[in-house]
């Protein structure tokens, strides 16, 4: 097949489905509630026992504590990603904390929290 | 001298049919409202990681191409390319594509460029096209010799690899229940190959078939998929990136991370790179054995049934003594 024929091929075909299903509403990211931020936390490590749950009040990001220590939970596309808060730097964001993982496949999530909720997962993450 | 034997590039030309069935299939999941998930990011950076597999073609598949007409020049064998030799390189192919596919998985080395097909938590038509830039780096283009060395010209051995991938191609949905039971007997299916992508302990380390099912039922690694246990897609430890380049290279930016720590013995560092993906110096992470170890431990019941036939029995210190 001549290269540039290929090359349109290539292009035109991952622009038309990008655009497709971004307006057919496909880009709407994963909703959590207290009970299925569990449920996907049990998904990702299912060795842990959970202690409690806290949602963000956007429902994409939720702090799971366990008998190991903290987690994050948080919306992936249609999906959720996790992470033990092990190896990691936050940092105060404008729209709430931003987590730096030590992960290059994970490299950072910015989760997105009112003052109340700042303050009182800054208590959550260290009790100390 | 290559005889001057020509094959089409196949999976070039079967880009069009690829992008169609992409649209069919959503279309199909979007009228009946089953059969599948898509979601943007995770379908865009799957369609870059296919182009990102062409591109490399074109850069980097000269090495192993030079590679072959060296075996090529050396061996005094030609079968020529009639039809039944064709098919035979076909299915010895497919064999050579089963031990690659088992050894990707089962080699930390390979599985770092193999990682990224099994990097999405969807299963549809574009995760089919989630293929490695990286694949010239782990060597396997040597498991390709012997069909060289034995008279299957270069081009031939290439353009059947191609038919291969394509096969592969329309297995990457759930769009499709079950094929006739002759069929799932005998060929790779959309249900055998959903169960290869799921991260459920009942599911890791199976079905490594391209076309042929029959090799893994050979070697013993055949997983039937489960009505009870439905395939949760994706990593064991899934990945928190869209971004095309990170899903390129993490396992072997995460193997030099690991290799390359201080105080580790070579022997250590060896585990690292060539060792079954969970391997760790001091225990701390799980191989595929431990995972599914600790599922029976918390799934008791699970024991012995399909993807746990290697723990059929419960651990028993006095056997040798009864016997």
């Amino acid at each position: 097949m001549p290269l540039e024929i290929l090359l349109i091929l290539v292009v035109g075909g991952i622009a038309g489905v990008t655009l497709l299903l971004h307006l057919t509403g496909k880009s709407r990211l994963h909703v959590l509630t207290s009970e299925t931020a569990q449920e996907q936390w049990q998904r990702h490590f299912p060795d842990d026992i959970v202690i409690d749950v806290t949602v963000a009040h956007d429902s994409h990001t939720a702090l799971v504590r366990t008998e190991t220590g903290a987690g994050l939970l948080w919306s992936f596309g249609a999906d959720t990603v996790a992470r033990h808060l092990r190896e990691f730097d936050w940092l105060e964001h404008p729209e709430g904390f931003e987590f730096r993982f030590h992960d290059f496949s994970t490299p950072r999530v910015i989760i997105h929290l009112d003052e109340t909720e700042r303050q009182h997962w800054q208590q959550l993450m260290d009790p100390a | 001298m290559t005889d001057h034997v020509t094959f089409p590039d196949a999976v070039q030309w079967a880009v069009p049919f690829f992008i169609a069935a992409i649209l069919a299939e959503f279309l199909w999941i979007a009228i009946k409202g089953r059969g599948g998930r898509y979601e943007t990011r995770d379908a865009v950076t799957s369609l870059i990681m296919g182009a990102g597999n062409i591109a490399s073609g074109f850069l980097l598949g000269f090495i192993a191409y030079a590679f072959f007409v060296w075996l090529w020049q050396i061996t005094p064998l030609n079968l020529g390319t009639s039809i039944p030799v064709i098919v035979l390189c076909f299915v010895l192919d497919d064999l050579r594509y089963y031990w690659v596919h088992r050894f990707g998985h089962r080699i930390r080395w390979v599985w770092a460029s193999h990682v990224n097909h099994h990097s999405s938590q969807h299963y549809n038509l574009t995760t089919a096209l989630r293929q490695t830039w990286t694949y010239t780096f782990t060597f396997m283009m040597v498991v390709r010799a012997p069909l060289i060395l034995l008279g299957f010209h270069p081009a031939m051995v290439l353009f059947v690899g191609g038919l291969n991938l394509i096969y592969q191609f329309w297995i990457h949905t759930e769009a499709i229940g079950k094929m006739p039971r002759w069929f799932e007997a005998v060929m790779n299916t959309p249900s055998h190959h959903r169960a290869h992508h799921g991260r459920n302990a009942r599911y890791l380390d199976c079905n490594y078939a391209g076309v042929f099912i029959i090799w893994d039922k050979l070697f013993g690694t055949f997983v039937p998929e489960q009505e009870e246990d439905k395939v949760d897609y994706g990593l064991v430890h899934n990945i928190g990136t869209f971004n095309p380049l990170r899903v390129a290279f993490h396992e072997w930016v995460g193997i030099w991370k690991d290799a390359s720590q201080p105080g580790l013995t070579v022997r250590q560092r060896l585990g690292y790179c060539f060792a079954p993906p969970g391997y760790s110096h001091d225990g701390s992470r799980d191989n595929s054995e431990q995972i599914k170890a600790k599922h029976l431990a918390r799934h008791p019941e699970d024991r012995g049934t399909p993807g746990f036939e290697q723990f059929n029995t419960a651990p028993n210190v006095t056997t040798a003594n009864r016997a």
